[in-house]
């Protein structure tokens, strides 16, 4: 492998933590947002506005697939030195 | 304090070979994951909802059900009833302009019972000050998300009869 990476992560020695950190971030803003969701289905759902909760169901499904998605994001942390 | 590059060397390091980044990000990590399962299992939730709301739907008030005679309520006083084959309780209030309306009787916020104030065209909930209009159910203040559901009333040789509203929104 070149020494790119390498090179950039000796620049940045905080790219890790920045990264794991907003990513965590998008995380609990995605959660809000589906609480939101499960709030606003109790809330109608009760009184035979079921299509409400059917979309509220649609949106709080496509988050989670967003919050799978960004697991593949997660950093995993610089490869120990003495590993090459 | 020996340097990193010289504990990098020390047989303890090679056996034990830790580093503190990882174990940090490992953690957050494992918490990140913890965060998508709470978002699968609100998914679930919300499925859950969804499912309840399309597949058993609240029951409907079927057909016409005879209340009372239209003497018996007077001007600003109300009269609380249940359907048969139901507990909810409902509410016939006789409005000061005339009209009877009615109402189920649970506030849609926490479920108190709700009761009219005469003279006021206003339905109230005690538990925490709601406010209904007795003329349509629409909340005019306090906690209550929804309209009180309605029913329809229909007033025939005298009596009162009660009925499932026709199209209704409760937004
Ligand atoms: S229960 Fe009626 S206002 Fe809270």
């Amino acid at each position: 492998m070149g020494t790119f990476r390498t090179n950039q992560n000796n620049a940045n020695i905080h790219k890790l933590n920045t990264l794991i950190s907003t990513v965590i971030v998008i995380f609990l803003l995605n959660l809000s947002l589906q609480i939101w969701l499960l709030y606003t289905a109790l809330n109608y759902a009760l009184e035979d506005n079921a299509q409400i909760a059917t979309i509220a169901f649609i949106g709080s499904l496509v988050i989670f697939i967003i919050c799978l998605g960004f697991l593949y994001y997660l950093p995993t942390g610089k490869p120990a030195e003495n590993d090459h | 304090m020996a340097s990193k590059e010289e504990n990098n060397k020390k047989k303890w390091k090679q056996d034990f070979p830790y580093h503190k980044q990882n174990s940090d990000l490992v953690n957050r990590r494992e918490f990140a994951k913890m965060l998508t399962f709470v978002s699968g299992g609100l998914t679930f939730g919300t499925g859950l909802v969804a499912a309840k709301a399309n597949l058993f739907p609240k029951k409907k008030v079927v057909g016409e059900h005879l209340i009372c005679a239209k003497s018996e309520v007077p001007i600003g006083g109300t009269r609380s009833f249940t359907l048969k084959d139901s507990d909810i309780p409902y509410i016939l209030v006789h409005l000061e302009n005339g009209t009877f309306r009615a109402y189920e009787q649970k506030c849609t916020h926490l479920s108190c019972s709700v009761y009219y104030e005469p003279g006021t065209g206003h339905i109230i909930c005690p538990c925490h000050k709601g406010v209904f209009d007795a003329n349509d159910g629409a909340v005019l203040a306090g906690p209550p998300p929804r309209k009180l559901p309605k029913l329809s009333v229909i007033e025939r040789d005298g009596s009162i009869y009660i009925a499932a509203e026709e199209e209704k929104s409760t937004i």
